[in-house]
């Protein structure tokens, strides 16, 4: 077990005590690729505290290494810049995998320090101050879908990703103890890893399509919460790639059931939970919260399903939201508030992909609800019915594409002032690119199914 | 309307006359971009007034299909509109079939027609309304300035070279903090919406001297004006 926390002024001991020779520095970008460096220690205690330099590329290009040519943006030099990855020494910890390694997560920030509008990390910082200033912490937890194949990573770029072999029976049961023992050669290295970098696994079973497990991390801070989804996804990637093996989170890579990476959060004011209610009457706190989260749901739909195969995965009866909409403990609904326990009193959140950036998931959802609490928003009537299948006229249906979400949240005021305008604009820039990507560099719009391109773009990657 | 400047001994260049009238040209919810662009097309010929009418007596079905990637748009013509769609309608009546990356070269494919004989008319105006007729370069650069001079972050003054014979021609105003050469043709594909800045300099077919922020500026205001968004 690592200490819990390094400060500058205990990381040199620290580093001498567990004999570290390198530091991997991770940031994440907005489409959630981990981004760093690996630097000798005594370049990495030099650097502090704004830490290393990095090109600014890498918040300007897309999931496919593509720069961003179409918009620029202040933080970024007029020809091609540095920025830096400030470390968070809280995330410090030694590398599983490595004896001499560290890992630290980092916020990505200009030379005087400052943040930088487009980082995620530093975009959930800021929703995070906001919430405070309304007196609220919060807590979240994710669970982590993703799905399993035997082939090796090599091959199944060879295959461009098809036709691969789900490490299960390739059956949509779900929970299946069959399917759990052959995966758990591959989860037994995993969680060993993740308990090494202070990540306590809640749970995990066996999901519902071919190869597909779920992960339920503890409920944590918002940012370590976020923090502790990049490892895990990380964690996952580096096994798979140890045994022989290949994992994704895209949201729908075939035609079963899709990945998604529901959130549970809670609120505290002054200790007391926010969302607890002992009879059918919502809390006044719940009330606005579920009101913003409603309000801006199509808007923050741009965030939680962030890619043209996003979208594949919202379809009815297949476990993800089709319209906006709440009820207490309801599945079918994108919202299942739970608010009778004071104890587990709390909300998940449905919509997210597994293709989605948790830092950008949780500032979306927050930001919605700071904006309900801001503007004192009412929530409409929580569905009692199944929340699939309705009809199409009359219900409040979520984006269906990746153009209609952004369009979604260029109209969407509320969430956008909570987000910041500098981050919004530039998030949108980069939806209307990927969105430009998928049909002028060879993705088929008629298709009805994942496509080619989906599965080159995003299988590896996302 | 943004005042033009002639420096560097450009020769005047006066304004084509603008009749302006609602476009007849409408497009599907939630287009994709090639009915964008054929959208920005048509709404450019229905500036002239022949095409404008040719337009608005058409009927019939046109599809566009790209011969290289999965893009294709039905174009409706009916009842003095004109709708766009994605994909190729199966009551297309003329099916268009070209290589959309190449639809400006000077020497591009030819497109291959299936659908002419039986729908002659339709077929002409078709290729007539989708290759609308351009002004010289430095008018039609006047009206892409229109629409991107004032956008945050373009230069404030664009000093344009054409290589065929030096002319030069200035968008914007002082300080001229940007650069673009090329061909009268590569000049006029760029300012009537046929192509991507960025993608022309990548290319070859136009070169520039400034920042990158200002060609990427420039890059999403072409591509903005191409799709008319």
């Amino acid at each position: 077990m690592n200490p819990p926390a390094v400060t500058p002024e205990t990381l040199v001991p620290w580093l001498d005590e567990h004999h570290i020779a390198w530091v991997k520095t991770e940031g994440v970008s907005l489409d959630g690729l981990v981004i760093g460096k690996h630097l000798g220690r005594s370049k990495f205690v030099k650097s502090l505290p704004t830490g290393n330099a990095i090109t600014d590329l890498v918040l300007g290009y897309d999931i496919a290494g593509g720069p961003f040519l179409a918009w620029w943006d202040t933080w970024r030099a007029d020809a091609l810049g540095d920025i830096f990855q400030r470390p968070d020494l809280n995330t410090l910890v030694i590398a599983p995998d490595r004896s001499n390694t560290a890992n630290v997560i980092c916020d990505f920030v200009a030379a005087d320090g400052d943040p930088i509008p487009s980082c995620p990390r530093g975009l959930l910082r800021r929703v995070l101050e906001r919430l405070a200033g309304h007196g609220y912490q919060a807590k979240a937890a994710f669970e982590v879908e993703a799905m399993l194949f035997t082939e090796s990573v090599t091959t199944a770029r060879r295959r461009h990703y098809a036709d691969l072999t789900p490490l299960s029976f390739p059956a949509a049961i779900g929970y299946l103890h069959h399917n759990s023992r052959q995966q758990l050669e591959f989860i037994d290295v995993v969680v060993s890893r993740l308990g090494a970098l202070g990540i306590t696994v809640e749970g995990w079973h066996d999901e519902a399509a071919p190869g597909q497990f779920e992960i339920n991390l503890e409920p944590a801070d918002p940012l370590t919460a976020c923090d502790q989804v990049v490892r895990v996804k990380q964690v996952l990637r580096e096994v798979a790639m140890d045994q022989g093996h290949v994992v994704t989170f895209m949201a729908k890579p075939a035609a079963e059931y899709g990945n998604g990476l529901h959130v549970h959060h809670s609120l505290t004011r002054q200790g007391e939970p926010a969302f607890y209610a002992p009879d059918a009457t919502l809390s006044d706190a719940s009330r606005a919260w579920i009101g913003g989260l409603m309000a801006t749901m199509p808007a923050a739909t741009s965030l939680l399903c962030p890619t043209v195969n996003s979208y594949r995965r919202m379809v009815g009866f297949a476990a993800a939201p089709t319209v906006a909409s709440w009820g207490e403990d309801n599945k079918s609904a994108a919202l299942r508030v739970l608010s009778r326990s004071p104890a587990a009193a709390r909300i998940e959140h449905r919509l997210a992909g597994g293709d989605a950036n948790p830092y950008l998931v949780l500032a979306a959802v927050l930001a919605g609800g700071i904006a309900g609490i801001e503007h004192e928003i009412a929530p409409p009537d929580p569905i009692t019915v199944t929340g699939w299948g309705l009809p199409t006229d009359g219900w409040p249906h979520l984006p269906t594409s990746i153009s209609r979400s952004t369009a979604a949240l260029v109209a969407d005021g509320r969430l956008r002032s909570v987000l910041g305008d500098d981050f919004a604009q530039f998030w949108i820039n980069t939806r209307r690119w990927e969105w430009l990507m998928f049909h002028t560099t060879g993705g088929d719009p008629e298709a009805t199914a994942v496509t080619p391109w989906e599965l080159d773009r995003y299988f590896e990657l996302v | 309307m943004v005042p033009i400047h002639h420096a560097f001994g450009a020769e005047p260049v006066n304004d084509p006359p603008v009749v302006e009238r609602a476009s007849i040209v409408d497009v599907e919810a939630d287009p994709v971009p090639i009915v964008l662009i054929l959208a920005a097309t048509l709404r450019r010929a229905e500036r002239d007034p022949r095409l404008a009418a040719r337009m608005a007596n058409a009927k019939g079905n046109v599809a566009l299909r790209s011969t290289v990637d999965p893009q294709a748009a039905t174009i409706r013509f009916a009842h003095g509109r004109v709708l766009i769609e994605r994909g190729v309608a199966p009551d297309t009546d003329v099916t268009i079939a070209v290589d959309v990356n190449r639809m400006s070269d000077l020497d591009a494919p030819k497109p291959k027609i299936s659908g002419a004989l039986l729908h002659l008319r339709l077929a002409l105006t078709a290729g007539k309304v989708l290759d609308p007729p351009s002004e010289r370069w430095q008018v039609e650069a006047r009206r892409f300035w229109e629409f991107a001079g004032t956008h945050p972050g373009v230069p404030k003054g664009v000093r344009v070279v054409c290589t065929d014979d030096d002319t030069e021609f200035l968008l914007g105003g002082a300080p001229v903090d940007y650069e673009i050469f090329g061909s009268a043709h590569q000049l006029t594909v760029l300012f009537t919406g046929g192509s991507v800045f960025g993608q022309d300099l990548l290319d070859g077919k136009l070169h520039a001297v400034g920042s990158l922020a200002h060609m990427a500026e420039l890059t999403g205001r072409t591509l903005a004006f191409m799709m008319g968004t």
